[in-house]
């Protein structure tokens, strides 16, 4: 039992803006009152729900293969020593497991999402949220170059093809999908992309990447899933690629849907001569389209590593950059690049791009529909959210540091006219209740009784980046995981995965299609329950509004 | 710079019609990998199966293998770095000495020959074996060959993977990576991880004699190390879990036999493309699994006390 008392509550899912009242929690719940047990004096302390990251990389395969990739990082990052109570490890750009874990808390995050898991390597994936600590996790299954899939909307078998998804979700113990350029990954595997939503990819007559994303939004909502269909749209972070993420938003209609990283789909210009903001064009269509979410995917300048399924995109990103290159193509299912990338203040395209995610969040105005994310590692590590935060916070910052920008790309940018200045309350909406409520966990995101007593409690102070850097108490589950930015306790979170039905018959059509095209029995391709550490099952509840 | 371009071997079985083995010898080594990944398979865009494919054999003597191959190319034993970075230049289109392609044992125009096959084909991959690795250029070879796999990618689809084996080599690398950073010779000395291959990886620790204990999992050390590795195992406190009789069990202080992982135990086993595969037993067997021995000398450690005066938070810490 503990009470948390005397701090400024923003429970922005409960409209509570910055009152002074006291949280009690028992047995790992928010709940109405409490007698006895510890107290927190929490004056002149702000109280937050703990920080939801709905679009990270920070476990699987790809972000393995990274970690192999770059040991000079590595060599450079802050180390974890091991103690009583942690494990060793090393932070920077791509974390081991258990400082993740670590690094979140100690931010005052408590629950991620890891946004790009193949079904054939899923097990690895489990294995790795099971080694990172405190946290609560869930993730996205990459199915928006799945060839059962899309083979099936070839022959427009609709039905099937919703059943095979419902199955390989069940079977990857997901909580809900992910589509990475839609059909341009599939192509990438004899080398080609697909860069037109309405023309045929590669080796199919009729499935285009319009026709993947249509059909999987329909999917995940006729699922019931949680949380929507998460797109990564076609033509990331090429010049003029507004068009392509307009079209797609439009072939969305009627559907809910997720865009993950915004900002490296919202440029405009020919060539990367002449690449520019799109920013304000693209917020005014998401501003009148309520059935989509988004997040930032914001740019800070440093090292960084990108790390996507978009194949096609990383090979390009080796060429312009001459530098590393890792590719890991999954038989039948996606792809991966890894290129390690530095954006720099001096350079006009990372210029545009750093201004495009602040833009973004400033434009966008809900804050329930655009959370804040890095992409990490891929724009910056999360570790450096305060950063964008205190910028979020102060228009006359921005200013001075857009003054910084080379010459050339202030005519390319519209953030120096940007007034807006988040306040705390909406902070806590997009860093903790609008990704919670857009992945649909009612128990996440809030401070109401009956919610998990995930919490933040910062000291107040007008430095936004100092104040979330470190907070003075992290509390996930009721207990006090980290105390003035040492680690205090270390149970391990749950895993949220969702099991949505499906016919059973399809698995007689599945088998023989399997055995044809992977290299496993197909007895072998789940993952098993007992693999997912903590596991909890979500319902696919979700109906569609008449 | 390289990187490594690569694929599941699900990939290669639906897509590959260009196969080349370098510095490895599948038939013997890998017996199941011809038949069950790659030449002898009908692949969902190669429905002729052996019949769609090219094979190529790079090696520095005929070994089985070659009756599968349908080109082999004999270089000269320590040519290999030279050949990969003439193939580079051929790729580019640079000129390439043909007295210096002469020196590697092959001629300028089986060079370019493999060159025009290899820009034609529509999916190459490029498996490397020990044979490429290990010998003299050791990691420059491999690199270089990665990169050949990399550039290709401006012109074709092209991957390229190492031959692991050694039972389950690439699951330590996992978790190795996702524990430390770092897929092999890490360094915990200093309570966090450093990297430093030449410096910390076993061999090296072995032969030098830097340490004073040794803890043999899954591996045969004695059977493959250099000597003066060797004396070392023999000379420390050397502890070997082993279902059976070993080089290594022969020379260590303690032996604990286990049972064997994937017939009498479960586990993860990855295969050489990293895909993870579950491993389920079939028999029982009175022995203890690794992992069941592991938990115990574990717990066993953690009671006593450190052996470093630790600060009170620090306490006897365990990893």
């Amino acid at each position: 039992m503990l009470r948390i008392t005397g701090g400024k509550v923003y429970d922005p899912a409960n409209g509570i803006n910055g009152e002074v009242r006291d949280i009690c929690i028992a047995d790992g719940k928010v709940v109405a009152n409490v007698e006895g047990g510890r107290t927190i004096d929490a004056n002149g302390m702000i109280v937050f729900p703990g920080g939801v990251d709905i679009h990270t990389h920070v476990a699987g395969a790809a972000l393995n293969f990274a970690r192999a990739l770059t040991p000079e990082n590595q060599r450079v990052a802050a180390k974890f020593m091991r103690t009583k109570d942690t494990r060793m490890g090393i932070g920077g750009q791509t974390p081991t497991t258990f400082a993740t874990g670590y690094l979140y808390a100690g931010m005052g995050y408590t629950t991620v999402v890891e946004a790009a898991v193949p079904v054939l390597s899923a097990k690895h994936t489990h294995e790795e949220l099971r080694d990172t600590p405190i946290v609560d996790k869930a993730c996205c299954l990459l199915m928006g170059n799945n060839e059962l899939v899309m083979d099936l909307l070839e022959l427009g078998e609709y039905e099937k093809a919703k059943h095979t998804v419902a199955w390989l979700i069940s079977a990857a113990k997901t909580y809900g999908i992910k589509a990475v350029n839609p059909g341009g990954v599939a192509a990438w595997k004899f080398g080609k992309d697909a860069k037109q939503i309405h023309s045929p990819i590669d080796g199919y007559n009729k499935v285009n990447p319009g026709t993947i994303i249509a059909n999987l939004a329909k999917i995940v909502d006729e699922l019931g899933l949680p949380h929507p269909m998460h797109l990564h749209c076609n033509n990331l972070g090429v010049p003029g690629n507004v068009s392509t993420t307009l079209e797609t938003m439009k072939l969305l209609e009627g559907n809910r849907a997720h865009m993950a990283h915004l900002q490296f789909h919202a440029y405009g210009g020919d060539d990367w001569h002449t690449m520019r903001s799109e920013s304000v064009q693209l917020a005014e269509y998401f501003n009148t389209h309520p059935n989509l979410t988004c997040d930032a995917g914001a740019v800070l300048f440093g090292n960084a590593v990108t790390i996507t399924a978009d194949g096609p995109w990383q090979h390009l990103l080796y060429q312009l950059t001459g530098r590393k290159w890792g590719n890991l193509d999954v038989e039948n299912e996606t792809g991966c690049g890894i290129v390690p990338y530095t954006y720099k203040g001096s350079n006009l395209v990372n210029a545009v791009q750093w201004a495009v995610g602040l833009e973004l969040l400033l434009l966008i105005n809900d804050p329930w529909r655009i959370f804040l994310t890095t992409d990490h590692p891929n724009g910056a590590c999360f570790w450096r959210y305060p950063e964008i935060i205190h910028l979020l916070m102060h228009a006359d910052i921005r200013r001075e540091r857009v003054r910084a920008l080379p010459e050339a790309a202030l005519s390319r940018i519209y953030l120096a006219d940007l007034d807006r200045e988040y306040t705390l309350y909406e902070i806590a909406i997009i860093t903790s209740a609008g990704p919670a409520r857009a992945l649909g966990m009612k128990q996440k995101g809030h401070l109401g009784v009956g919610a998990d007593a995930d919490i933040a409690i910062y000291n107040q102070n007008p430095d936004g980046e100092l104040m979330f850097r470190y907070p003075r108490y992290v509390l996930k589950g009721g207990e006090v995981a980290v105390e003035e930015g040492e680690i205090r306790s270390t149970k391990d979170g749950h895993e949220f995965v969702c099991q949505p039905s499906y016919d059973e018959k399809i698995e007689d059509y599945l088998k023989p299609v399997f055995q044809q095209q992977y290299t496993m029995s197909f007895e072998n391709y789940p993952v098993e329950a007992e693999r997912v550490h903590g596991m909890q099952i979500a319902e696919c509840s979700y109906k569609k509004p008449n | 710079m390289g990187g490594k371009v690569s694929c599941t071997l699900g990939e290669v079985k639906n897509r590959a019609d260009f196969i080349l083995y370098w510095g490895g010898n599948p038939a013997e080594c890998h017996p199941r990998h011809f038949t069950k990944y790659t030449i002898m398979q009908k692949g969902k865009f190669l429905p002729e199966g052996r019949k769609g494919r090219t094979m190529v054999l790079v090696d520095i003597r005929e070994t089985m293998s070659v009756k599968a191959a349908d080109i082999f190319l004999q270089v000269r034993p320590g040519k290999d770095f030279e050949v990969v970075t003439a193939l580079r230049a051929l790729v580019k289109g640079n000129r390439v000495d043909t007295a210096l392609v002469e020196e590697t044992g092959l001629k300028l125009e089986q060079l370019q020959d493999l060159v025009d096959r290899m820009k034609r084909c529509k999916f190459g991959v490029i498996f490397f074996g020990m044979g490429m690795s290990m010998t003299r250029g050791k990691h420059m070879n491999s690199a270089a060959l990665l990169t050949l796999a990399a550039e290709m990618n401006a012109f074709t689809k092209f991957v390229a993977m190492p031959m692991r084996g050694h039972g389950n080599v690439a699951g330590a690398d996992m978790v190795l990576r996702w524990t430390t950073g770092y897929p092999f010779g890490v360094n915990l000395c200093r309570g966090f991880p450093r990297f430093n291959p030449g410096e910390f990886s076993t061999v090296d620790l072995l032969v030098r004699g830097d340490i004073d204990a040794a803890f043999v999992l899954g591996a045969d050390p004695g059977a493959t190390m250099p000597q003066p590795g060797i004396d070392t195992l023999a000379r420390v406190p050397t502890i070997v879990l082993d279902p059976k009789v070993t080089h290594t069990s022969k020379l260590a202080r303690v032996h604990i036999t286990t049972s064997v992982t994937g017939i009498s135990s479960p586990g993860t086993a990855y295969r050489m493309d990293e895909v993870p595969l579950p491993l389920r037993p079939v028999l029982k067997s009175p022995y203890p699994s690794d992992e069941e021995v592991v938990r115990r000398i574990i717990a066993a450690v953690e009671k006593k006390t450190a052996w470093l005066p630790l600060p009170a938070t620090m306490a006897s810490g365990v990893m």
